[in-house]
């Protein structure tokens, strides 16, 4: 089972506008690959790229020692010689065949003896529930049905590659719930190298082993789903990765004051100046509120807050409050007891931190600050900075 | 202290990538356009249509600008040579008139005359049929399109076995021997022309009318009328604005008809040589004079392509109002109050003038021996059954009896049926091809191309035809009277309409059950056979039935390529009415018009939709 590998990849379809530049990206041997971004960011085509129904404009695409797409070396291998398996949002079945015919089709265009394909079908209709479903065609089935029909069309003829593009986004939210974990079951089950295409985060971060974040085109982050959501690339992936979003804090100019100024004088504190046109990020789990500076711990970034709303989620309490006339968001899982109006403390913990560069870009520097301090080449807690509250 | 304000570290170095030569990157296109046949097969079709339907035109650019054979001494040139006499001739010369000047105000006269007599009967018909509350609108729906489904001169037959006076010979016509002797104008030339043409189009206004009608949402109306607009003032501001684009692509579309119409003129206009462009093309190349009618022919293509011009300029316009259309329009219905009744009456009216009345005179034609005369002793199976029938040298025996009518039948259900066959594979694979072709280009070129047909009316096409095949050419033989040419002129000229269809389905259908099968190791072929074509099945039923129907009912196009050896259906009709043999003429026209209503009314129950509506040809 081979590692995918695009190299250098760019798509336009239009001359000059690229859907994908520059893509650079290796999805390892029986790893599961999110490609994750907002609508529109080139996610289905990098896929169809990869099954070939797509052909890139510049760069390799390559599967183990095999070479796929080489626009350099004239180099094209059609789309029913790759082998791959792939699952249309769309699901695309076809609606002249049966359930059966449908899962059965891979197998006969491999030419699979009769009476295996009849038993390897049967097995994938069974996996997937659907087997009472098999004499039926596919206007007989509803959405999530049919979504089955189409996971069990690709797991017939057991390919090595799994394409899957927004597979889940026509079902409502139990049926989602209940594919994320089947499909999950079937790569841990067929060590297959599986890409899918979702613009949920969400769904990335519970499946995938590992995500993408894609926008415009571009390649914002590659990592495991918990480098990615504790240590995002860029404002785009902070802010696109975690739900609520992360709560992001433009420094802006040094007299201007605002919970980006506090953060940028905590961080200077510690570690010299960011640029004044970077932004601090601290997410809404890791972001506390004290309703008195005495439960505020020592040496974290703190500042003064006002409750706006608090929004109960059933499992957990979200909370609005305005910080130097910014909002902010609180997650907390325990219950909230204060009301809108209220004046409280919010901390983080230096940890919590994440500071990004003018151009939106993680900084290292204080990346680096966080190491050393866990492993105590630096005193726990920098020197005492009034920390914004004394604005 | 760090410094901080540093970027990421750059990824690691990438994997080597081939660096993209030019060479390299048309190599890759070539491989990918390469690695199915979708781009050879439409660069194919690209070449045949170019061909089929340039070489033609270009064919009768140059011999109406050379000197025919035999006419050297009359154009004072050897043949072959360039030369201007043609057009001297059809143009400026002492016959012109004749040949040309009062044909083409025949044609302009007949052509506007058509269009006033259809638009007002079709576009009332359609107003009462979808924007009022009268009653069995159902039906008149289905029955008002009747009229498009009949061969156009069925209803001239019809109206010379009425009319007929005793200028011309043969059968006489029912007023006639009921004593009254009908004036000319009322007999033949314009008058009746123009209406029984207008009888047959109407229908056609009637459907694109209805169709803009009904899109319109009649809030539109409502809107105006709460802001104070009355009635009439609602009617003029936004009502016709809205229709006006629908009107005269309706319009446009019947003048192009009329211009390419050839058995109405040729069978009500002959008697008192009323001769319109199309009788006067025909009359040039039975006179064997290719030179003239090479040019004639010429002047109906450029009349044709304007029209066209035209009309695609207005359905531009008319796409603007496409976003407008709401829904929900049909149920508020103008209530007709007290006319409701009067305005069915009307309705059906139109229906029995322009369905029963044909029809039953004909049938009635055929079952009498002096026509007009309902006694016991006079009617007769005769012209139908009959072993011998002396006194029709021509054609001695009843038509059911003739070997002539089942030779006919055959070929016409061969030969139409192998053009719409034709047609319909083509249709569905030019659909193919500009759907699923990677190369933009490519797509484009086939699109355009297929709609070439469109603009040339089917009669000039025929005399083109003949120009370009009556000899060999190149590697290509004399196909003159060749069971192929018919097929290729047919299929030809149904080529814009399949191809729109065709398109159209392959659209709709979308490229992913497609790309599934790809993906599951399906090639071209494997993919053609067991998803394109099972999933398209309806479309190419339609496609293949389509031309079927319009092509039995063809005349215009074959009166010039078929020879003695391969009747039609059609050209026996014709040939039994320069017979003067009304009986066996009228009742070889009912037996087309009982073959088109059959296979419109199977085709109709196979394929589940309303074939009427698209009825083109
Ligand atoms: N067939 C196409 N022709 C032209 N542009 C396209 C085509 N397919 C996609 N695009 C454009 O490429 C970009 C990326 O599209 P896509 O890969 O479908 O995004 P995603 O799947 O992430 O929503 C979009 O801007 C889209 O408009
Ligand atoms: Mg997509």
């Amino acid at each position: 089972m081979p590692n995918i590998e695009l190299i250098g990849v760019d798509k336009s379809y239009v001359a000059g506008q690229y859907a994908v530049r520059d893509l650079h990206l290796t999805i390892p041997d029986g790893g599961f690959m999110c490609l994750l971004g907002p609508s529109g960011c080139g996610k289905t085509t990098t896929l169809r790229m990869i099954a070939g129904l797509e052909q890139p404009t510049r760069g390799d695409i390559r599967v183990g020692s095999r070479l796929l797409d080489s626009v350099g070396q004239g180099l094209f291998v059609p789309p029913e010689k790759r082998g791959m398996g792939l699952v249309f949002q769309s699901y695309a079945l076809w609606p002249h065949m049966t359930v059966t015919r449908n899962v059965e089709f891979g197998l006969m265009m491999r030419k699979t003896p009769t009476a295996q394909r009849a038993q390897r079908a049967a097995e994938a209709m069974e996996m997937l529930h659907i087997a009472d479903y098999a004499a039926r065609y596919p206007s007989q089935l509803s959405g999530g049905q049919q979504q089955r029909v189409a996971l069990a069309r690709m797991l017939a003829v057991d390919p090595e590659v799994m394409l899957l593009d927004e597979p889940l986004s026509n079902l409502d939210a139990r049926l989602r719930l209940e594919m994320r974990a089947e499909i999950k079951r079937i790569h841990q089950r067929s060590h297959a190298t599986v890409v899918l295409v979702t613009h949920d985060q969400l769904e990335a971060m519970t499946m995938a082993t590992h995500v993408t974040v894609m926008n415009e085109g571009v390649v914002e982050q590659t990592g495991t789903p918990m480098e990615v959501y504790e240590r995002p690339a860029s404002v785009f992936v902070a802010q696109f990765v975690g739900s609520p979003p992360m709560n992001t804090m433009p420094f802006g100019s040094a007299d201007v004051a605002g919970p980006g100024a506090t953060v940028a004088d905590y961080v200077a504190a510690r570690v010299g100046r960011p640029p004044t046109d970077g932004t601090g990020g601290v997410r809404p789990e890791a972001l506390h509120i004290a309703y008195a500076d005495a439960d505020v711990p020592d040496g974290v970034w703190r500042a003064p807050a006002v409750v706006d709303t608090v929004l109960p989620t059933g499992s957990a309490w979200t909370v609005q409050l305005r910080c130097h006339g910014e909002p902010l968001y609180v997650q907390s899982y325990r219950k909230i007891e204060t009301t809108p109006g209220a004046e409280v403390t919010l901390w983080a913990a230096a940890s919590d931190l994440h500071v990004f560069d003018a151009d939106g870009r993680r900084m290292t520097g204080w990346d680096q600050f966080l190491r050393e301090q866990r492993s105590g080449q630096r005193p726990a807690a920098g020197p005492a900075v009034a920390s914004g509250s004394g604005r | 202290m760090a410094v901080i304000d540093r970027p990421a570290p750059p990824a690691p170095p990438p994997p080597t990538q081939t660096p993209a030569s030019r060479w390299g990157r048309i190599r890759y296109r070539a491989r990918v356009l390469l690695a199915e046949p979708t781009t050879l097969i439409g660069i194919a079709l690209v070449l045949i249509f170019g061909y089929l339907v340039i070489a033609p035109l270009v064919a009768i650019v140059s011999d109406a600008a050379r000197v025919q054979f035999g006419d050297d001494s009359r154009a004072g040139a050897p043949a072959g040579s360039l030369t201007g006499y043609y057009l001297w001739r059809v143009f400026r010369s002492p016959i012109s008139a004749s040949l040309f000047w009062e044909p083409l105000s025949h044609t302009v006269v007949v052509g506007l005359g058509v269009v006033v007599f259809a638009v007002v009967l079709g576009g009332s018909m359609a107003w009462l049929v979808t924007r009022t509350n009268v009653p069995g609108r159902k039906f008149l729906a289905g029955a008002l399109v009747v009229p498009y489904m009949l061969p156009s001169w069925t209803f001239a037959l019809a109206w010379l076995t009425l009319f007929k006076n005793n200028r011309s010979g043969g059968t006489p016509g029912f007023l006639e021997t009921w004593g009254v002797q009908t004036p000319d104008w009322l007999a033949y030339g314009a008058v009746p022309i123009i209406v029984t043409l207008g009888l047959h189009y109407y229908p056609f206004v009637f459907l694109l009318f209805g169709n803009a009608l009904r899109r319109i949402d009649s809030q539109l109306e409502e809107s105006a009328r709460v802001l104070g607009a009355n009635r009439s003032q609602g009617m003029r501001h936004v009502v016709l604005p809205l229709l006006l684009p629908s009107l005269s692509s309706a319009v446009l579309l019947v003048l192009g008809r009329v211009l390419g119409t050839f058995g109405t003129p040729y069978i009500l206009g002959l008697p008192t040589d009323y001769a319109m462009l199309s009788t006067s093309l025909y009359r040039s190349i039975h006179t064997r004079a290719p030179g003239v009618a090479a040019v004639i022919a010429a002047v109906i293509v450029l009349l044709g392509v304007l029209v066209v011009l035209i009309d695609m300029r207005l359905v531009r316009e008319q796409r603007r109002f496409v976003t407008i259309g709401g829904k929900g329009s049909m149920d508020r219905a103008t209530d007709l109050r007290r006319w409701r009744w009067p305005a069915y009456g009307l309705a059906m009216a139109v229906f029995v003038t322009s369905v029963v009345v044909p029809l039953v005179t004909l049938a009635l034609s055929t079952v009498t021996y002096a026509p007009g005369v309902f006694r016991a002793d006079n009617f007769t199976l005769k012209f139908w059954t009959a072993e011998s029938i002396p006194e029709a040298v021509g054609f001695p025996h009843g038509l059911l009896r003739s070997g002539d009518l089942y030779e006919a039948m055959w070929n016409s259900l061969r030969i139409v049926g192998m053009a719409a066959l034709v047609c319909g594979l083509v249709g569905l694979m030019v659909g193919y091809v500009v759907a699923r072709s990677p190369s933009r280009r490519l797509s484009g070129t086939l699109r355009q191309v297929s709609f070439l047909p469109y603009l040339v009316p089917g009669i000039a096409f025929a005399a083109a035809y003949l120009t370009l095949f009556a000899v060999p050419r190149g590697p290509i033989p004399a196909l003159y009277g060749t069971t192929l040419l018919l097929v290729v002129v047919m299929a030809i000229t149904h080529l814009p309409y399949s191809s729109r269809s065709g398109i159209s389905a392959m659209m709709q259908l979308g490229r992913e059950p497609e790309e599934a099968a790809q993906v599951a190791g399906a090639g071209w072929l494997t993919r053609l056979r067991r998803i394109v074509l099972p999933i398209q099945k309806g479309a190419l039923t339609t496609g293949v039935l389509l031309p079927f129907i319009s092509g039995l009912k063809e005349l215009s196009i074959v009166i010039m390529l078929t020879t003695a050896s391969t009747p039609l259906l059609t050209t026996l009709s014709i040939n039994l009415v320069d017979f003067g043999y009304r009986q066996q003429a009228n009742a070889a026209v009912l037996i087309i018009a009982a073959l088109s209503f059959t296979v419109t009314y199977l085709a109709q129950r196979a394929t589940r939709s309303n074939l009427a509506t698209g009825l083109g040809g």
